[in-house]
């Protein structure tokens, strides 16, 4: 017992009570920072050192936050939204497929149709023809009689294809345009591309409505 | 000082200090135990790291499992259990009055511990939830939840029935530890266990989660101990005190948007990933500012406490700096997914949590128990071997972090050589964890041979001498 | 610190700030986020796992793999990721929306997964087997995969080419196949809108704004 020095590991003596330790610590923080009128360097620094912290961190942070967007993962990067958002969409590859998977049925892969039942579009005149006629029969449908090619389908019964009311398909503009835009240069036919827009401008305009007759059509241009 | 004639309280220990004796000691033999248990794992980690067929049979021990329970058991065993006893004795002490309902104490660290057993075998057994720091099975998170805030109960009582209204810098940082906890963790098992969120989101929580658990949790009951250690031992104030209040605010408010730290370059947006390296930054304030307050550690006059504290007051701050660092995007592009993260979380956990804890264990033990330790012999070879081998181990892990960092970014080296590059270095490290654990397991001995003793040297204690409020 | 009511009103905003800030931040911008649908390709992306990949998540996330592989690819410019084959371009959010459980990892002990289903090892859905079991390359075995089955009758078709007692073959277990099926999964090549590198041009004007 008697060698327990002060410094013995065994048992570590304190260098204060608690309750002095609290109440000398009291009287500090309510002490203003410079009491007396003591210049002293160390708290300065520790200010200056503080403010020069928060300087780095807000220029860092502007320069680097990439505006807070959610697609850019490169810090140096600049948002992608409409210069580069969209992936390209070839309208032909696009338009085949989605031809073969659904328009083929009847008008075949090779779109010359069924005598008699199906019209062909090769050649057509109503494909080849006015884009505003055509992309009308795909939006809303076309029911009754039409005439291709001199021949007469007595009862047609194109679908409606279009994103509007009683629709099975209901494809969005660029896909009808994607589709129109193969059907008009495959099967020998030669006309210009169908684009979004245009389908975009004729939905736009219609809305909904039912299918369209070959002659309701022939009325427009 | 004038005021206050100190005459009524100069005892040092008093019934604070025994009444607290069972409760803590149990804390804290838990505590060793599970860092014991961590200590092999992650011997057995290493040796897995450079001979990866070591135990690689065994399904329970495959590297990726034992490494989990290594870090569950460091962090929910140990560092839960000791830093838990460590707030509670503060803020007995510092309030001025026994702790209250210790018997839940009791209860929580039993419920605590079972739970976290089940957890362990849990994920041995193939339940593993594979988030950093939470690697634990939803079935025991709501267990801990309820047994951890069992445990903090009397601090919470302590801390509200204080005798006095004004509060010491110790008292703060253990009650935010206390209280913050709680929050985190019920949070984070919300969003990554029981209802995850999508994506990367989850990344993120987990992150979130990592860095709000040291910085709002660990690291403040780490230097709750160290402001209350140092001027208690030495005798003196803290110098430049007024700032030790901005200082724990910074820590609080900056700490947790730190957690895009280990997503830098990641799926993330980028602007997740650049706060995180602002806060590290910001941080530097709050290390710089626990290193002037707390640097009469190192004029600590041969006091063995103070010894471990100036250890662990140098590493965290030296790993704060490295933090920031190593946040910037030049140099995280080198040491993310490196060995040098894990060398700095060894920093930050056996550098500067670990002893901290180890000072503060020195230090309340002979006092809750009225013993002193029984070998001298026994205190000095802990503090060398804790400080080699931590020295050794971080050491170790940073150099082959910089070795396979640089391998990785070299494309034209194989990635089947990087191993071999790397190994010598962790080598080392396994040497140094070796003394590391040869280190952990004297100190367990050590307590159990306090706690059991029947002969064991009472403790004196002078009495406490008044503290000068002059300034420094 | 006198005011008892400020003192935790600081230390719960310390919490909620965090929190709000971090990850509630992020979960209105990235909480919705939707698989991309590629008109050409007619479908989306990233593509569902199919369920036994699913299944080998779990196998995946139990025995920590994530302990030594990330899933991350860096960009080209920040690291050399592609340099070595990891991935052409940086790893998005959208990789990750179907994924249960992200394994992001943290550690690269082994090389980078995210785009491992189209490696050579990979493809060959036998090899990957046989390679968890016997790896070259400084991986550990994983033979608690696989069990030794007596053989009765006709060879099994999934025994691995391995040495086995006399009369003994060795069959990977469905933890095994999930395994493997998850890892042929992963595979996060698909070029999103955000996830291609900024063109120089677009960078110089968003410099010069």
């Amino acid at each position: 017992m008697s060698d327990l020095t002060p410094k013995d590991p065994r048992v570590e003596q304190a260098g204060a009570s608690d309750e002095s330790l609290q109440a000398a610590h009291e009287k500090l923080l309510g002490r203003k920072p410079d009491d007396g009128a003591h210049y002293k360097m160390l708290p300065l620094v520790l200010l200056f050192v503080f403010s020069g912290l928060i300087f780095y961190a807000g220029t860092y942070l502007n320069h680097y936050s990439a505006r807070y967007d959610a697609t850019v993962f490169d810090e140096n990067g600049h948002s992608t939204k409409g210069v580069t958002a969209m992936a390209k969409v070839d309208p032909m590859v696009l338009g085949k497929k989605n031809f073969e998977l659904v328009c083929a049925t009847c008008h075949q892969v090779t779109g010359l149709g069924v005598p008699g039942v199906y019209p062909p579009l090769a050649e057509s005149e109503w494909v080849n023809g006015s884009e505003e006629r055509l992309i009308r029969i795909v939006l809303h449908g076309l029911k009754g009689p039409v005439s291709v090619k001199g021949t007469v389908y007595s009862a047609a019964a194109m679908p409606v294809f279009g994103k509007v009311a009683g629709s099975g398909y209901n494809w969005s503009d660029d896909k009808i345009a994607a589709v129109l835009t193969y059907i008009r240069a495959s099967f020998g036919n030669k006309a210009p591309a169908v684009t979004s827009e245009q389908v975009a401008a004729i939905h736009a305009k219609e809305g909904d409505r039912k299918e369209w007759s070959a002659e309701e059509l022939s009325k427009l241009p | 000082m004038t005021t206050a004639p100190q005459a009524a309280n100069t005892a040092e220990v008093t019934e604070i200090d025994t009444s607290a004796r069972w409760p803590l000691l149990l804390l804290l033999g838990s505590a060793l135990l599970w860092l014991v248990l961590s200590g092999i794992l992650a011997l057995v980690n290493l040796m897995q790291l450079h001979t990866p067929e070591f135990l690689a049979g065994c399904s329970a021990m495959t590297y990726g499992r034992s490494s989990a329970i290594q870090e569950t058991a460091f962090i929910y065993g140990w560092a839960a259990n000791s830093g838990l006893a460590v707030a509670l004795w503060l803020l007995a002490r510092l309030g001025g009055a026994p702790l209250r309902s210790l018997n839940w104490v009791v209860a929580g660290t039993l419920f605590w511990n079972f739970a976290l057993v089940l957890g362990i075998a849990g994920i041995a057994t193939g339940d593993m939830t594979s988030n950093a720091w939470l690697h634990l099975p939803g079935y025991v998170l709501p267990m801990l939840l309820v047994a951890y805030g069992t445990i903090a109960v009397p601090g919470v009582l302590a801390w509200m029935g204080r005798r006095k209204e004004m509060t010491f810098a110790a008292q703060w940082y253990a009650v935010a530890a206390l209280f913050l906890f709680p929050w985190l963790f019920s949070i984070a098992q919300m969003m990554l266990v029981f209802a995850p969120e999508r994506g990367v989101l989850q990344a993120l929580v987990a992150g979130w989660f990592v860095q709000g658990a040291w910085t709002l949790w660990l690291a403040p009951l780490a230097l709750a101990a160290a402001y209350y250690l140092v001027p208690k031992v030495t005798g003196r104030i803290i110098p430049s005190y007024d700032f030790a209040q901005l200082s724990f605010w910074t820590l609080l408010f900056v700490g947790a948007w730190t957690g895009g730290r280990h997503l830098i370059g990641g799926p993330v947006p980028a602007w997740v990933a650049t706060i995180a390296v602002v806060s590290c930054a910001l941080l530097l304030f709050h290390y710089i500012v626990v290193a002037v307050n707390l640097r009469g550690a190192f004029c600590g006059g041969g006091s063995t406490v103070l010894k471990f504290v100036a250890f662990g007051l140098v590493a965290y701050v030296v790993g704060g700096f490295l933090d920031a660092y190593t946040a910037m995007r030049g140099v995280a592009v080198h040491t993310q997914f490196t060995h040098f993260s894990e060398g700095q979380s060894q920093l930050a956990l056996n550098g500067a949590f670990s002893m901290l804890m180890y000072g503060a264990i020195y230090f309340l033990a002979p006092r809750i128990t009225g013993l002193a330790w029984p070998s001298v012999p026994m205190i000095r070879a802990h503090y060398a071997a804790a400080l080699t081998g931590t020295v050794i181990l971080v050491v170790t892990l940073i150099g082959a972090g910089c070795v396979q960092g640089h391998d990785l970014n070299t494309a034209t080296i194989p990635f089947a050589d990087i191993a071999g590059h790397v190994r010598p270095w962790l080598l080392a490290a396994t040497a140094g964890q070796a003394i590391l654990l040869l280190g952990n397991l004297l100190l367990a001995t050590h307590l159990f041979w306090l706690a059991a003793a029947k002969a064991a040297t009472p403790a004196v204690f002078n009495p406490a001498p008044t503290m000068e409020a002059s300034v420094s | 610190m006198k005011n008892g009511f400020t003192f935790f009103l600081g230390l719960f905003l310390a919490v909620a700030l965090a929190w709000a800030g971090i990850v509630m931040g992020s979960h209105v911008q990235l909480g919705q986020l939707a698989p991309y649908f590629d008109e050409n390709e007619g479908k989306a992306f990233p593509e569902r796992m199919p369920g036994i990949a699913a299944q080998g998540q779990l196998v995946y996330q139990d025995l920590g793999c994530a302990a030594c592989h990330t899933q991350q690819v860096r960009r080209p410019d920040f690291g050399s990721d592609k340099a070595r084959g990891w991935g052409d371009r940086q790893s998005v959010a959208r990789d990750y929306v179907s994924q249960a459980h992200v394994q992001l990892g943290e550690s690269r002990v082994g090389p980078d997964l995210a785009t491992f289903g189209a490696r050579p090892l990979a493809v060959d859905a036998t090899r990957l087997t046989q390679y968890l079991y016997e790896p070259h390359g400084g991986m550990p075995a994983y033979r608690f995969l696989f069990e030794e089955r007596k053989i009765t009758g006709e060879r099994s078709a999934d025994a691995l080419k391995a040495a086995a007692p006399a009369g003994y073959e060795i069959i990977p277990t469905h933890r095994a196949v999930s395994l493997v099926a998850y890892l042929q999964s992963l595979n996060n090549v698909y070029e999103y809108p955000e996830a291609r590198p900024v063109e120089p041009a677009a960078a110089k004007e968003g410099e010069s704004k």
